[in-house]
């Protein structure tokens, strides 16, 4: 019981990490980015590829390093918003909504199909393996302690992550950002650089997935075509949508939700129906349905993002802005 | 030469096939100015529906019509209970793309708890291959572009010089104001579903057909180089959607021969993003503007 | 008297219908200077190409002696030329102060590292000021007592009032104004008229285009009109009544004293 606990915490973890990041391109910034698995998985290839050391035959990929776990991890990150930076830079400069959602979906296509034919990259189909417990051997951790050590690792990140999305949320930049998001003519009447704000927030929130890839890659131990498609995209969508877009808190609790909570709820599925493919079909069949009716019919999500509230200054005892107002020039309607 | 040729001949066949899926996509964004992200799973059902009289027993004939039938509801319940809603409730373009993909993702499922993931062969006597001019097609292919023509005729016949046909241009071209002109522009839009729902249920089986074997996940990755096909003829635009269709199947029927088969959806799309990047709005319109324009 | 904004034979077509024509004309610093023109004259393309957001086929635009044509929106906006649109845009998911506060550009504290690592203390301070200038400004234009309230759910009427308020908090040196009586309760004409003038007094030169002449009369003090794509008259209002040309363009339609007194 404590292990399966452990393990969905963990799971959790990682998927609120890559939600946030999400919630950064499409909640904030305001673009339905449909590459962004695409780079979750970079981000999980190389940490594989930077950490496992030389591949042996059969299996071929790039790099084959025997980098140390933190290390390659930012590298991966690196590598993530490398990619997320020339995606971007194409797609951003001149499309919006859907024709911005249609590249972006041809883009991850693209890299997704190339990692599945081109073996050499990350040993196609059969994708990189051998991850084991990173940083366990260095820490003199047993096989036992091992996953509390890297529950306590990620639920730590996700802090961090949590730390440094508030503190966005509530700057210039955040505000700036939701201003695109909200309408870009006018964002760019009142001079904002709407190329270089959405590509910034773009990077960042790639950098986030590949941050959370990083982590998946070490939680699963091995990375292949079959553990991302664009559906996992559509998860983070769901979860972003449910709880509420562009709020912090709101993307924690549609992860809770939608990941962790159908997860649990639908975990004793496959002995009732008898079908492997049963308990997954159902799960996809339920985030789908939920993000049609929250679009529909609540589409700020359960916990709505906040927005700046000014007290009354009077109330407050701030004197200088009192007497502002009471000084203020009154628009005198006659005299003008 | 000979052997472009005969690439060329294949070209067609997937070009039949395209164009037809890629109309029936057109259609259905011409009277709502939604891309129906699911438009991938009418095909797929069409497929299946193909599938399931064939196994009973039925010939060719009754399981293209039972696909078309299938595909036709399917389009009409996906209109009718979705998009249509979030269209009279004002809910703009990208929200409303957004839920037909959860609509995909519905459909897909539904169809895997049904009949499984994996991949179901669809066996048709091909024929033996003939030789027409300089191509060499079998007895199905010929079957696929034929009744591909004949449909695009039809459908061309239905658009052009029918009532409904000038209702349908007339809220494509601007809803409210068909509306205000006494057009039940509702009605119009589910009819045109409707409509594109049978021929895009019918490519769902003439791609069954064609490539032998199908699973859930098959309409939406054709559904992908539909995409490509559609947006290359210019969204909205019939005319430009053919000839969309025709170029994309035939280019990727060559870059398939000569090239790589395993890299064709990413060729699609390597041509779409090109497309989008240089000319948004398809690729015969043009001229030069800001990026508000 | 200094020319703030320079139009010189400025050129746009759209497909076969050329839009502006040979556009030219000034504007002076400290003055508003109406843009007028029957529907379909080009003005509001003329906007869109001076503001950037349309990217005209030929000629030039100068602000405060530079070229700026071709220039993206927010580097002209950046220069001190802002616009606003023939709807109103404001920011409807934030709320009304948000709105003002980002109305005011700051390219330091806008950017990530900046705000990752949090506002100085003089930073702070300048917010501070900020957040009660714009609750002056908000008293000014009577929206104090909506100033939490998410923009979108304000009526057509005070999302202008919005726009101007906006306008003058962010204090540009030229804004333009597109229609901005469009849509808004005659009956809010005269605290219209005072906000407009009100921007000359914060120092803030204005262009504006409208169709409600007697507004135009009222509140300019120089004159463009402008008809099928070009410039055909650029004068203060009361001499363009005896202007042929412009009787012409209008049909007939300008209005004579007793209808500006009404």
């Amino acid at each position: 019981m404590i292990d399966y606990l452990v393990t969905v915490l963990t799971e959790g973890s990682i998927f609120a990490i890559m939600a946030l990041g999400l919630n950064i391109v499409w909640g904030w910034s305001g673009d339905f980015d449909l590459a962004f698995y695409g780079y979750v998985a970079l981000g999980a290839y190389m940490t594989l590829v930077l950490t496992v050391g030389p591949a042996t035959n059969p299996t071929t990929y790039i790099l084959g390093l025997t980098l140390p776990f933190p290390l390659a991890v930012a590298l991966a990150v690196v590598s993530a918003m490398v990619l997320a930076l020339i995606v971007g830079a194409i797609a951003l400069r001149h499309l919006r909504g859907i024709y911005f959602s249609i590249v972006t979906l041809g883009a991850v296509y693209v890299l997704y199909v190339v990692t599945g034919q081109y073996v050499p990259l990350f040993n196609g189909y059969n994708g990189v393996s051998g991850l084991f417990d990173p940083m366990g051997d260095v820490l003199g951790l047993d096989y036992s302690s091992y996953s509390f050590f890297y529950l306590g690792l990620c639920i730590a990140v996700l802090i961090i992550v949590l730390l440094l999305t508030t503190r966005l949320n509530g700057s210039r930049f955040g505000l700036a950002l939701r201003s695109l998001r909200e309408d870009e003519r006018a964002a760019a009447a009142f001079g904002r650089d709407i190329y270089v704000t959405k590509l910034k927030a773009y990077v960042l929130g790639a950098g986030l997935g590949g941050l959370g890839g990083a982590l998946y890659a070490g939680y699963l131990t091995a990375f292949n075509p079959s553990a991302w498609s664009p559906v996992e995209t559509i998860i983070l969508y769901a979860a972003i949508l449910v709880g509420g877009r562009g709020s912090t808190r709101g993307v924690v609790l549609g992860v809770a939700v939608m990941v962790m909570g159908l997860q649990e709820a639908t975990r004793y599925l496959p002995e009732i129906a008898n079908q492997p493919s049963f308990a997954p079909a159902l799960r996809l069949i339920i985030t789908g349905v939920v993000l049609v009716l929250f679009i529909r019919f609540r589409p700020q999500g359960i916990l709505p993002e906040r927005r700046f509230r000014d007290k009354d200054p009077a109330g407050k005892g701030d004197a200088a802005a009192v007497e502002a107002m009471v000084a203020g020039p009154k628009l005198d309607t006659g005299a003008a | 030469m000979h052997e472009a040729l005969l690439t060329l001949g294949f070209g067609l066949v997937a070009a039949a096939i395209l164009s037809l899926s890629a109309l029936a996509f057109t259609l259905e964004y011409s009277v709502t100015n939604v891309a129906n992200l699911s438009h991938g799973e009418i095909l797929t059902v069409g497929a299946y529906c193909a599938y399931l009289v064939q196994q009973h027993g039925g010939g060719v004939i009754l399981s293209g019509l039972a696909a078309a039938a299938g595909g036709g509801l399917l389009a009409l319940a996906v209109h009718n209970g979705v998009v249509d809603r979030f269209v009279r409730r004002g809910i703009g373009g990208l929200p409303t793309f957004i839920a037909t993909l959860g609509v995909s993702l519905v459909i897909q499922n539904v169809l895997v708890i049904i009949f499984g993931a994996s991949n179901l062969g669809y066996a048709v006597p091909q024929g033996a291959p003939r030789t027409v001019g300089p191509f060499l097609w079998t007895d199905t292919e010929i079957q696929i572009m034929v009744s591909t023509v004949v449909i695009t005729v039809l459908l061309y016949v239905i658009i052009v010089h029918t009532r409904f046909g000038k209702s349908l241009r007339a809220v494509s071209q601007n809803r409210s104001l068909a509306r205000v002109s006494g057009i039940n522009a509702n009605r119009v839009a589910a009819l045109t579903w409707l409509l594109a729902g049978l021929i895009g249920g019918y490519a769902g089986f003439i791609l069954a057909e064609s490539v032998g074997t199908f699973s859930p996940y098959s309409g939406f990755s054709f559904f992908l180089i539909t995409l490509t096909a559609a947006v290359a003829g210019g969204l909205g635009r019939a005319v430009g959607t053919l000839a969309g269709g025709i170029i994309v199947g035939i280019a990727l029927e060559f870059f398939g021969g000569y090239v790589s088969a395993s890299y064709n959806l990413a060729f699609a799309f390597a041509i779409l993003s090109l497309v989008i990047l240089v000319r948004p709005r398809g690729l015969f319109v043009g001229g030069r503007r800001s990026v508000f324009e | 008297m200094t020319t703030l904004l320079e139009v010189q034979g400025l050129h746009k077509h759209f497909g076969g219908v050329q839009a502006v024509n040979s556009c030219s004309f000034t504007a002076a610093e400290g003055q508003i200077t109406g843009l007028i023109g029957p529907n379909g004259a080009g003005k509001s393309t003329a906007i869109d190409l001076i503001s950037g957001f349309k990217i005209p086929d030929s000629g030039k635009v100068r602000f405060e002696g530079r070229e700026v044509q071709g220039k993206t929106p927010h580097v002209i906006s950046r220069m001190g030329l802002i616009r606003t649109f023939q709807s109103p845009r404001e920011w409807p998911g934030l709320s009304v102060l948000e709105n003002l506060i980002l109305a005011c550009f700051e390219p330091r504290r806008e950017r990530f590292w900046r705000s990752l690592r949090g506002p100085s203390r003089a930073e702070k301070e300048k917010a501070n000021e900020q957040l009660v200038e714009a609750r002056a400004i908000l008293d000014e234009f009577g929206l104090f007592h909506l100033r939490n309230e998410r923009a979108g759910n304000l009526s057509g009427g005070q999302k202008r009032l919005l726009e101007f308020a906006r306008m003058r908090m962010a204090k540009p040196r030229l804004v333009i104004l597109d229609e901005p009586m469009g849509g808004v309760n005659p009956v809010l004409g005269e605290r219209m008229a005072a906000a407009v003038l009100g921007f000359v007094t914060a120092g803030t030169s204005v262009v504006i285009v409208e169709h409600n002449l007697p507004f135009i009369e009222r509140v300019t003090d120089q004159v463009v009109v402008m008809a099928e794509g070009r410039v055909i008259a650029e004068a203060p209002f009361d001499q363009l009544r005896g202007n042929p040309a412009v009787v012409d363009a209008y049909l007939g339609e300008l209005p004579t004293y007793d209808d500006a007194e009404s």
